[in-house]
Formats: structure tokens, sequence, C-alpha cells
């Protein structure tokens, strides 16, 4: 396997909330034999600001991302809104070498494991009943599968990475992509709407039989896991990266 | 001038034009079995019924036990009867009525009809029961083809009829007879009329 | 007014019924999947469709051209409105001339964006509405919750008593068959005593001025036909260019709204019948002013499916009466801050951002980009309340450099840690209204690399 020099962006609230999910991805990259640097000046992506309209207040915090990452071969996160952001939105900058690099080597976790380093099966070890999530950004944004509006040829790179893993139940969902109704401000803004698309995911996860809810997005599994524990739901959330990490590589 | 207005803006705010897309002479190549069965299929979906008989001759009597009044306006007399100056009221009395059909759509179970196969209008929508009658040769597949077969310069009104009126605007139940004809009955016929 | 936020908490209170909303319109999305599946070149049928849309915004004066030159060679009276208050105009001298009071119309949004029944009826003239849903919100005096579903929001024991109040039937009766022969009884009236026949257009064909109208109850023929006189409105972009063009969109128009592969009704109306008289109104009211704005022409490309709002998770859980525009859901959220930015500002944020609707759209809206291209216009026209505007200041300063970033990560953390409960869910906390916080760890990511890759000789 081809050895880059990656630069690991680590999603705001995984640095702040939920550092384990770095900590996995860095060690998954790693044990497949990629150098992966990580930026200390790094901050965020600048969706969150946006998303809320103020993408012209985000030009400084997209600029910091540029000026971090510039210099790697690819740019790795564990976020498909992350990754999908970049790819797409930081296109109101101007478009030097430079930023036109970043937008087209940023990947989201998996569709970089399965596109770059073509790699299909991470001997991971998981005996569990897991639900898939589709994160948003990364279906329909990134195309990390085929959506379920489309009457395309049906495909999931999530999924091809999960079916090998040793003892795993992957199970049927009643609505397999609707949107868990996180939606970064969308969540505060219209919370009513917000806490009732969450409690519909993981319901359909609890009919279905899901020990554990994964997906390529922390923040989706931050909003659901909200849900969880203010509830006491016999469920819990599992990034993709961590599930991705048990493995016997 | 409003007309003068409205145009002039939409010259000059138009965008940069595309083409249109170039459709297929013919989608698929199907059966004439396939499209008389996909055809049946459709049809039966939207509430519509269907038979099938060799002959015209053979309508009257494959229907009459269950159509005993039956104004078949292939008939010349039955066709004046009904003219655009006949009163609502014997329009609104209209049991059944029998007209012929041009083109039917295997895709969806649609038939076009226009008005030259109807004296009037109204007649299709206001009776109570619908009888199209089709040759069978005259099923196309899908929606493409059938407009290619139609004249429209030639018609003032034309209709694809695909079933019965119907309604789901109650909570979403299903009921046949909204406003038009509570039944459609399309008799396929298998001979080819000269 | 009361915000789209508002409106949606109110709905879902009563949540067994906001379940059987989201729950009935799902079914819908799911016969829509299923007639899609059955077509082989779904996704090529939606780019034509993109294609014909895309290509008559770049020529729609030709077209109107050719369509009214076509439809008065038919035999027709075409006439154009500017605005709302011209087409109102116009309806009411027609029927002034004909001297009528009795007026039956079918399904038109356009006539309810320019507010005509309410114009008309202050004018005396007595209009009905004679879809079933129609009628009922009608009855009712509310608009309609969805554009093509119109009474989706009510149950049938509520149309069971509305009915019994309005058409005299059985107290206590709820069935459908039975409400629906009413209706079909009491309209039948109306139509054979119609003397002027209002409908919409779904599609206009310049080629030979034809106005196409698609039903299931069969009510516009049954106006039309009846009627002396008949009148289709039509907004400017209803236009598509030739018979051919119909192929396409009469195979996605009834699949995508409702999961029929037709509806029962496609009727193509050209010429007045026999001794009748028959107009077009060709509608403007803002419609041209779009076309120039690149970032959000292609809404005219709008087939008025209502597939978008059958899709969207955020419309099927707070019902078409929330969004207090004429249209709902997806598009109508990127319509309305057209005609009206600062009313309608909190729409575009009526959405999860999900990219349902635009994969679903059948003639390729990018819904989805114009609801965030919205996001940024109404950020920076400066309609957010002052204190939103320099919280987010603050942010994209805090948010682009690292030390500062670090240290408010830090802070709220450890203000997580440390403050009580009652502080930290304190009802201005919505995200605290039902979800939990997350857990704080004891360090960040970027805490623990720094301390572990000391351990390993260091990485940059």
């Amino acid at each position: 396997m081809k050895k880059y020099r990656i630069g690991l962006f680590i999603p705001c609230y995984i640095d702040q909330f939920y550092p384990k999910v770095g900590v996995a991805t860095l060690e998954l990259l790693k044990k497949l034999g990629q150098e992966v640097c990580y930026p200390l000046k790094q901050t965020c992506c600048g969706q969150p600001l946006a998303n809320t309209g103020a993408e012209k207040e985000a030009i400084p915090v997209y600029q910091n991302f540029v000026n971090n990452f510039s210099e790697f071969d690819y740019v790795v996160t564990p976020s498909g809104s992350c990754a999908y952001h970049v790819k797409e939105h930081f296109d109101i900058l101007k478009q030097t070498p430079e930023v036109k690099k970043v937008r087209q080597n940023t990947y989201e976790l998996c569709e970089f494991i399965v596109d770059v380093l073509k790699v299909d099966d991470l001997k991971i070890e998981y005996p569990h009943k897991v639900g898939i999530h589709q994160s948003c950004h990364g279906l329909r944004g990134l195309k990390l599968g085929k959506s379920s509006e489309l009457m395309t040829e049906s495909y999931n790179k999530v999924r091809g990475l999960l079916e090998k893993a040793n003892g795993i139940e992957l199970i049927k969902l009643d609505r397999e992509d609707e949107c868990c109704g996180f939606g970064g401000t969308f969540s505060i803004f219209e919370p009513a709407i917000s806490a009732k698309m969450g409690k519909e995911r993981v319901h359909d996860h609890l009919r279905n039989g899901a020990e554990i809810i994964t997906a390529t997005d922390m923040s989706c599994l931050m909003h659901m896991e909200g849900i969880i524990r203010r509830k006491n739901e016999n469920i819990k959330v599992v990034h993709i990266a961590e599930i991705l990490n048990s493995n016997r590589l | 001038m409003s007309r003068d207005k409205i145009l002039q803006r939409l010259k000059k705010n138009a965008p940069a034009s595309g083409s249109l897309p170039v459709y297929a002479a013919k989608t698929d190549l199907l059966s004439k079995e396939l499209l008389l069965s996909s055809f049946k299929e459709n049809l039966a979906v939207s509430g519509g019924k269907w038979i099938e008989l060799d002959r015209r001759e053979d309508i009257s009597s494959a229907i009459s036990e269950n159509y005993p009044m039956v104004a078949d306006v292939t008939k010349q007399d039955v066709w004046e009867e009904y003219s655009p100056s006949c009163s609502k009221e014997k329009l609104a009395s209209l049991d059944t009525l029998m007209i012929e059909g041009q083109v039917g759509v295997a895709e969806n179970g649609a038939i076009w009809l226009d008005e030259s196969n109807f004296p009037n209008r109204l007649s299709p929508f206001i009776a109570k029961n619908l009888i199209i009658v089709l040759d069978i040769a005259r099923i196309t597949n899908n929606m493409h083809e059938a407009y290619q077969q139609i004249k429209m310069e030639d018609t003032g009104f034309g209709v694809f009829i695909s079933g019965p009126s119907k309604t789901a605007d109650i909570e979403q139940s299903l009921v046949y007879g909204a406003h038009g004809p509570v039944s459609l009955l399309v008799v396929l016929i298998r001979m080819t009329s000269l | 007014m009361k915000q789209h936020s508002d409106k949606a908490l109110q709905f879902l209170k009563d949540e067994p019924r906001a379940d059987w909303h989201d729950q009935t319109l799902w079914i819908v999305r799911q016969k829509r999947d299923k007639a899609a599946r059955s077509v082989a070149d779904w996704e090529k049928l939606r780019h034509q469709a993109s294609q014909v849309k895309d290509h008559v915004l770049s020529n729609l004066d030709q077209y109107l051209i050719q369509f009214e030159k076509q439809a008065v060679a038919n035999g027709a009276i075409v006439h154009w409105a500017e605005d709302a208050d011209e087409f109102n105009h116009i309806i009411l001298d027609i029927i002034k001339d004909k001297s009528a009071s009795r007026v039956v119309k079918s399904k038109s949004m356009l006539t309810e964006e320019c507010g005509l029944n309410p114009f008309l009826e202050k004018n005396g003239v007595e209009i009905v509405d004679t879809d079933l849903g129609e009628r009922i919100i009608q009855f009712r005096k509310e608009a309609p919750s969805h554009i093509v579903l119109p009474a989706i929001h009510l149950k049938k024991e509520e149309i069971g008593e509305l009915f019994h109040e309005k058409l005299g039937t059985e107290e206590g009766n709820s069935d459908p068959t039975y409400l629906t022969s009413a209706a079909r009884a009491h309209l039948r009236e109306k139509f054979l005593s119609a003397e002027i026949a209002l409908t919409g257009a779904n599609f206009a064909v310049a080629e030979t001025g034809t106005v196409v109208v698609c039903t299931n109850e069969g009510n516009a023929d049954m106006g039309v036909h009846s009627a002396r006189v008949q009148v289709h409105c039509m907004g400017i972009e209803k236009i598509i260019p030739r018979t051919q063009d119909l192929g396409v969109f009469t195979r996605l128009l009834a699949r995508n709204a409702i999961g029929q592969p037709i509806t029962t009704y496609t009727s193509h109306y050209r010429k007045p019948k026999p001794g009748g008289e028959m107009h077009i109104v060709i509608v403007d009211n803002g419609r041209s002013a779009r076309l120039g704005n690149a970032t959000y022409r292609n809404s005219l490309k709008c087939i008025r499916c209502g597939g978008c709002m059958n899709t969207c998770p955020v419309f099927r859980r707070s019902g078409g009466h929330s969004y207090g525009y004429v249209i709902p859901g997806p598009i109508g959220a990127i319509l309305a801050p057209c005609t009206d930015i600062k009313k309608h500002k909190d729409l575009p944020f009526a959405s999860s951002l999900c990219g349902s609707c635009s994969n679903v759209c059948p003639v390729e809206i990018d819904i989805t980009n114009q609801l965030y291209r919205w996001r940024q216009e109404i950020s920076e026209k400066k309609l957010f309340p002052p204190l939103k505007r320099y919280v987010l200041k603050v942010a994209g300063f805090a948010f682009s450099k690292g030390s500062i970033y670090d240290f408010s990560g830090k802070m709220a953390r450890l203000a997580l840690r440390i403050l009580p409960r009652a502080i930290v869910y304190h009802r201005i906390n919505t995200w605290g209204w039902e979800r939990e916080l997350p857990a704080v760890p004891s360090e960040s990511f970027k805490e623990w690399y720094k301390k572990n890759s000391q351990k390993e000789g260091g990485q940059k």
C-alpha cells in the first residue's frame, strides 16, 4: 500500500467532546501505513458559521484551514460534513493552487480508505448488532452511498467496510436514510423538530434490534446520544472510526 | 402594456441557452403481448376494468347484462342525441356512455381520445359509467410514443383517460366517482377494424 | 409574525397527530419511490425535464409569443397580468363582462398566490373550489397545507363534522365514500349551474397553444365543459416548447407527486367549445424579475409536484401551515424570500440541509443550495437580530485563531463541568429541552495529542 503524507483534521466538537474518535482515526491511519501529521494550529472547517449564513465571517477560518493543510498529500477527517464543506463551500475563497489542492484532496475517513487506499477489508472484529445512520452530508453530499431517492445502482462505502467485520450483524432500518435532525444550528433554532427527528431515528434503530448506532459524523451521533441519555434508552452510539479501528491489522 | 413589459424583462434577464433534449423514436421494443398485459395491469391499478373480445360486433352481447342502459355514440343517431346543444339535464341523466379510443398507453393504462370520439365534451365526464372501445393494435409503449401518434393540431380538446374518476382527499382513503364516472370499462378488440 | 419554529413547536405538541401526518406523507414518498423505480430511465427523464426547463427559461419571451400566437389562432383570448392585482382585476372583468356570478375553479396555486378568492368574494362573486380537498379547506376558511394534497392535515372525523354542518350529511358519519358522494352531489349542482370555469395550468405548449391540466377527480373538465366560458390561469414559467416534451413531463409528474403512473385525466384544452369562449391569462407576479437572479432562477423550473414536501422530514413534522407562505415545504422556503425576505427570513432555516428534496425534484432544482445561499443573503442583509450578528462575528474571529479557539473550548468544557444542572439546562439552552449535552472528557484531542506526541518524540 502506498504511503501518503496525511494531514489529520479533527472537527471542533470531536476535539472538545469526543477525543477518542480522533485517537481511533489516527491509530487506524497509522496501522494502514500512512504518515499522519496533526497541525496544532488547526481550528474548525467553518461550517457552524457558514450554515448560519455567516460565510463571509468564516473566511478567516477557511484561510486558517488552508494554511494548516495545503502542504499535505491528503487531508483526512472523521467527518462527512466537514469534508463536504471544505470541498463544496470553500469555493468563495480565491482559488489559489493551495486552495484548490486542499479542496480536491480533503477526504472523509471511509471514502479515503476505499477510494484512495483501495482497502476493502480492514479485518475488523465487531460482534455486535449495528445500525448504520447515513449522515446526510456524507451520503448525499460526498456520495458515500446511493441515497434512497435516486434510481441508480446501489452502493455504499461505509456499509462495504462494515459488512466484512467478523461477527457483525448490520440491521435493516424502516427508513434507511432519513435525516437525524441535527443540522448544526438547526438543532438550536428549531429544537422541537430537531429533537423529534432524532427521537425517530433512535426508535427506528431500537425497533429493529440495534445495540449500536454508528455513522461517519459525530455530530449526528452526539445529537442522538443526547436523546438516548435523556430518555435512558438501551442503545449506544459509536463513531465509525472506532469500529473500523477494532481490527487485527 | 403589461405584455410588452413582461416580454422585455424576460428578454433582458434571459440566461445563456442550453439545447433541448432529443428523444429516441422508440424506447424499448416490447412485444404485443407484453404491451397488452402491461396495459391491463396498469388500468386495473387505476381502478379500471377490461374485457377482451374478438370483434366489435360482440360488444353489445358481452356488456348488456352489466350495462343495461348504454348510449353508444359510435352510432350516428345516438351521437346526434348528445350534440353540443343538448341540454344539461339530458347529459346528467347519462347512465353509461360508450365511445371509441384512439391510442392506448401500456405504461399507465391510459387512452387518448379527442372530440372526434364524443359528440359533447362534457359527456365522458358526466356519465355515471364510461366504456371505451380500443383496438389492441393501438396500444403503444409509453407517453413519448403516444404523443408521436397524436395530431394535436387537428383537435380542439383531447384527453388521456386512465381510469374512473377518483379522490383520496379524505384521509388518503381511495374513493371512486369523485366527480366523473364511477367506473371505467375498456373493451379491447383483437381484430383490427379496417 | 410567528416564526416557523414556533408554529412547528405547536404542531408537535399533539405528538400522535404529528406522527400520523408524518407517516401519511412518508407513505406517499414510498409510493413515489416504487413508481419511479418502475421507469427504466428515471434519472435520464429527470435530466431531460431539467434540460427542457433550462432551455425554456433562456427563451421564455419567444415561447410565450409563440404560445400566444397559436392560442389566438385557435380562437382563445389571451390576457397578460404583471402582478396579482392586475390578474385579479382581469378575472373580475371577464366575470362582470358576462354578468356572471357563479364561478367554479379547479386547483390553481397561482390563484392562491394572487389571493383571487377573497378578492372575488369581496366583489360579490361566488367562487367554488371544486377539487374535494380544496372545497374542504374553503369551507373551513383556511389555506391548503400541501399543494397537491390540500387537506392532508385533516382527519376524516373533522371532515365528517364539517360536511354535517355545511352539506347536511349524517352527524357522526365519517365514512370517506359516504362523504365523497355527498360532495359529488353538492359540487355537481355547482358544475351544472356554473357560468364561468377557472382552471390552472400544469403545462402550456408553445407549439400548439395547448393548456394541459392533470386531475384525478375530473373536476377541471366538469367545470370547463359545463360552463360556457373557460378561463385558464398560468404563470409564465409553465411554458414548454413542443408536444413531444409533454412525453417527459407526463411521465414524471404523477409518479413523483403521488406514485401514480399518470393522473386519471390529462386534459388538453386548445379551442373553445362550439358556442363557448376560452380565455388564457398569463401571469408574471415577480417571475420575470427572478429570472434575472442567477442564484435563484432555477426555482422557476418547478412543476408543482409536491414531491419535495413529501420527502422533507421537517415538512412532515411541522405541516404546511407552519410556513406562512402560500407554497410551503422546501420549494416554498426558496420561493417565499423572493417575495418578501424580511417576512420569510425564517424559512431557509426551517431545514437541516439534508438534501433529500434536491434528489427528489423531477426537474433537478438545486433546492438545498438555494436554501444555503438564502441564509447568506439574509445574514448579509443584516436581518438577524443584533446579538446574533455580534456573536457570529466574534465566533468567526475566535475560530480562526488556534490559540483563542483552544482557550474558548477549554473554558466551555470547564463551565459545563462545574456549572449546576439548573443553569446549564436553563430554558434558554434549547439543545437541553429534550437532549443531554455530551459528557465532558478530561482532555481535548489536541491536549491528548500534544502529550502523546511528546512521548513519541514529537510530530509537528
